[in-house]
């Protein structure tokens, strides 16, 4: 493909006809940002996998059947799908066997971005460097797992401060890690 | 190649700065803020591996802060949460102006000390890591402190005393007058014995 669709034509070229070239740009350009979503809202790989498959599925049909009346909205279509799929995901329901079992021969496998591979002793030293009261607020709530209320009360000090706090260390690990801020 | 609203995605315009995109993560962003940060990464790959980044950066802090290592001062929570993941945490409490006996074994996870002190009043804490001599060494200014606290935990990396010898290492909590004057709340001497086989390495 010499130029990529838009989501627009990508949409279109689905819904008139069977367009293998398309679905295909539609699961390698969908999944990754699927996936994020369902890391995001399930804290579980396996999970998000599954979330990633039943949302493309889901697109697919619609997009097939022509039900996206809009195509330049398929972003807004595929969020919202995704918020239906985590809360049927949550109630543990069954439409994703069926949905598996109508369109599971034409899935594709989704493309997989890898997580970036962090130099660990790297990190270490940029966390030792933060100062105090930023290492303790990232330790807190990345380790911890505690709220911006209980890290600001364990240091007296105010969830906006807090938050404060958190942004300027994240800025600051990136910084150290060699990333763009 | 790219053209219309997915050049967009190759090339974000408006990229979410990493602060939000870790609040995202943390899940902690008010809803409209949240929705308008999933409808951006819906169609943005570049704010996408941006996000990929920030979770590997949680979970490497995550790694970092499990496995011992930095020298800070942490919460009870911190250590409730080690025990509970099936860390060794060994801990030891001096008293103010007295000494105590330590070391680390192979199996240990997690070293504290335990500094017991009379905090009330003070606005800035520091805590002094000194040699024998009592030379500071490292000093880690500021340190945080729980209103109401009695004492702080200090994480001693565990890495690094694995590998030291036998040694004597005493520590201060100073406070400041007004005057910016040094002011002694408490000193901890730690006589660590060396107890893990084969020669310290450093």
């Amino acid at each position: 493909m010499d130029k990529e669709w838009s989501d627009g034509e990508l949409a279109r070229r689905i819904g008139s006809g069977t367009d293998i070239q398309a679905e295909a740009e539609l699961f390698r350009r969908m999944a990754p940002r699927i996936r994020l979503y369902g890391l995001r809202h399930l804290r579980d790989a396996a999970a998000a996998e599954d979330l990633t498959q039943e949302v493309l599925i889901t697109t697919l049909e619609a997009l097939r059947a022509g039900r996206l009346r809009e195509p330049e909205k398929l972003t807004s279509f595929v969020l919202g799908t995704c918020r239906m799929a985590v809360l049927d995901l949550r109630r543990g329901s069954q439409r994703k066997e069926r949905l598996l079992q109508q369109f599971g021969a034409d899935l594709q496998a989704p493309v997989q971005p890898s997580m970036p591979v962090l130099d660990h002793e790297q990190l270490t030293r940029c966390v030792q460097n933060l100062k105090e009261r930023e290492r303790t607020v990232v330790v807190m709530t990345f380790y911890d797992e505690r709220t911006g209320a209980d890290v600001a009360s364990f240091l007296g000090l105010s969830e906006a401060n807090v938050r404060v706090i958190r942004h300027r260390a994240v800025h600051q690990l990136r910084e150290c890690m060699g990333a763009a801020v | 190649m790219s053209t219309g609203e997915n050049a967009d995605a190759v090339n974000c315009s408006n990229p979410i700065d990493a602060a939000i995109l870790a609040d995202y993560w943390l899940a902690v962003l008010p809803g409209p803020e949240e929705e308008a940060v999933e409808e951006h990464l819906l169609g943005c790959d570049r704010c996408g591996e941006r996000l990929r980044e920030i979770i590997a950066l949680a979970e490497g802090i995550r790694s970092v802060a499990r496995e011992g290592s930095l020298r800070m001062v942490v919460s009870d929570v911190f250590l409730k949460r080690a025990a509970e993941a099936g860390l060794r945490v060994r801990e030891y409490a001096p008293p103010p102006g007295g000494g105590v006996q330590c070391t680390v074994t192979a199996e240990d996870d997690i070293l504290i000390g335990r500094l017991a002190a009379n905090l009330s009043g003070a606005k800035q804490v520091d805590l002094c890591i000194c040699d024998e001599r009592g030379v500071e060494q490292f000093r880690l200014p500021n340190i945080p402190l729980h209103p109401g606290a009695s004492s702080i935990a200090y994480q001693e990396s565990i890495t690094l005393m694995k590998a030291a010898p036998t040694l004597k290492m005493i520590m201060r909590l100073v406070t400041f007058d007004e005057a910016g004057g040094e002011c002694l709340l408490g000193e901890y001497t730690f006589n660590h014995t060396r107890s893990l086989p084969g020669p310290a390495a450093w």
